[in-house]
């Protein structure tokens, strides 16, 4: 069976300390059992490894950073389109899928298709409101503060025991032992993330992943349940397993037939020794590891590309348990020309 | 005891919970023993077999053994219904 020619755009090329989830996707797409990918890499940064690994993307274009105004943004994007026609756009980061949410209808109008979650499902699985939202879905979810100012901080010990997670609405997190540690972390997070900083109670076990692809009409299209092996300071896993827990499976799917989930996710679970699960985030996009679904026999991002062209998709029940993936760094050798074209053109 | 479904063991000794992700390595006696509980041998079963191949008395494999039941019940490799009653 002939493949079908296609064209995607993929953002998150990072992979760095603190990966995007570009690179794998990518991966995944050239694997692809139905469409011969022809890849339009969009970055951020001058210095994002993808740009320069051999035979990755067809096509790079710098884009602004969507806090220079989502307008600009999507001007870049049809301005990109018009010269190279994108069938599909895939964002990876979560500070960008706003503006791509938003702006879903008119990337569409122009010929380029997205799945991603709707604005209500990607503002009420925020970190800020997850108690809500565990209320809400039926979900065990850890007791959380947000802290609006310094001043709140002395409200913790009437209501946590410590340690205590501090959080950013949108990265970081640290653990806190004292009001101390809670106000260096508080002042941290603060400055780079803004308010809410998020207090939220320690629960102990091993932490649990679940990597997902929800329908949008509440069918779970694809689910792999993973434990980070090998966990970098930057809490990142540079090694994994997939596990075979069908109570995880459980929530996810539950999750996703009671939200209607629409694209990627990325469930973050804390399993006790009591055998509990608390949720303690949804990263609303395919997370990083996403290539170790694929090895373990599910094509996330290549039904995702399915979905997004409104084509059929049966949902994956199966996948093998025990598969592992390992990350590496590697040192590539760039030409200064490569660079300089980047850096000067805005595109290679 | 029963091990669980989801538990793997290689025979070189490499035993691999898929639930938890959790993997431990036994020696020869471990892996034998642990292949008879997980095929289901009951304690008498298993315990004639060890005093026939090897050179050990009653009280010495009854130890021995519970020692080794309390530690695969720690790598949470056995049914959680009551995981120390042997039948």
């Amino acid at each position: 069976m002939s493949k079908t020619k296609i064209t995607i755009a993929v953002t998150g090329l990072n992979n760095t300390d603190n990966p995007g989830p570009g690179v794998p996707v990518i991966r995944s797409l050239k694997e692809s059992t139905v469409f011969e990918v022809r890849i339009i890499g969009l970055v951020y940064e001058t210095l994002e490894p993808g740009i320069y690994m051999e035979g990755l993307c067809d096509k790079i274009f710098q884009i602004p950073y969507p806090s220079t105004g989502s307008d600009e943004l999507i001007d870049r994007i049809e301005e990109i389109h018009q010269r190279e026609p994108i069938d599909v756009l895939i964002p990876n980061f979560d500070a960008e899928l706003f503006s791509f949410m938003k702006n879903e209808e008119r990337l569409l109008r122009s010929g380029i298709h997205t799945f991603l979650p709707t604005l209500k499902q990607f503002q009420e699985r925020d970190k800020d409101k997850l108690p809500e939202y565990g209320e809400k879905y039926g979900i065990k979810v850890p007791a959380s503060l947000n802290l609006g100012s310094q001043n709140q901080i002395s409200e913790i010990k009437e209501k946590f025991e410590y340690p205590v997670m501090v959080k950013g609405k949108f990265y970081d997190a640290y653990m806190a032992y004292n009001q101390e540690q809670v106000k260096q972390a508080f002042n941290k997070i603060s400055s780079k993330w803004g308010l809410p900083v998020i207090i939220q109670e320690f629960v102990r076990g091993t932490e649990v992943n679940v990597i997902a692809l929800g329908d949008g009409q509440g069918n779970t299209i694809a689910a792999v349940p993973m434990r980070k092996q090998y966990i970098t300071d930057k809490g990142k896993a540079w090694g994994g397993i997939t596990l075979s827990d069908d109570k995880m499976l459980e929530i996810t799917r539950n999750l996703i037939r009671q939200t209607k989930w629409k694209g990627g996710m990325e469930l973050e679970l804390i399993k006790t020794v009591k055998g509990e699960y608390y949720l303690i985030e949804i990263n609303p996009r395919i997370p990083a590891w996403v290539y170790l679904a694929v090895g373990a026999g599910q094509n996330i991002p290549e039904a995702l590309v399915k979905l997004a062209l409104r084509q059929e998709v049966a949902p994956m029940e199966t996948y093998q348990s025990g598969k592992m993936f390992v990350r590496y760094s590697y040192d590539i050798i760039v030409d200064l020309e490569k660079f300089e074209t980047i850096a000067m053109n805005g595109e290679i | 005891m029963k091990i669980t479904d989801e538990v793997r063991i290689s025979d070189n000794g490499f035993v691999f919970n898929s639930k938890t992700g959790d993997s431990f390595n036994v020696n020869p006696t471990g892996l034998e023993l642990t292949k008879m509980i997980a095929q289901g041998h009951d304690f008498d079963e298993i315990k004639n077999i060890f005093l026939q191949k090897y050179e050990l008395d009653d009280l010495t494999f009854e130890k021995d053994f519970y020692e080794f039941c309390a530690l695969i019940k720690y790598h949470q490799i056995t049914s959680p219904e009551d995981p120390l009653d042997f039948k």
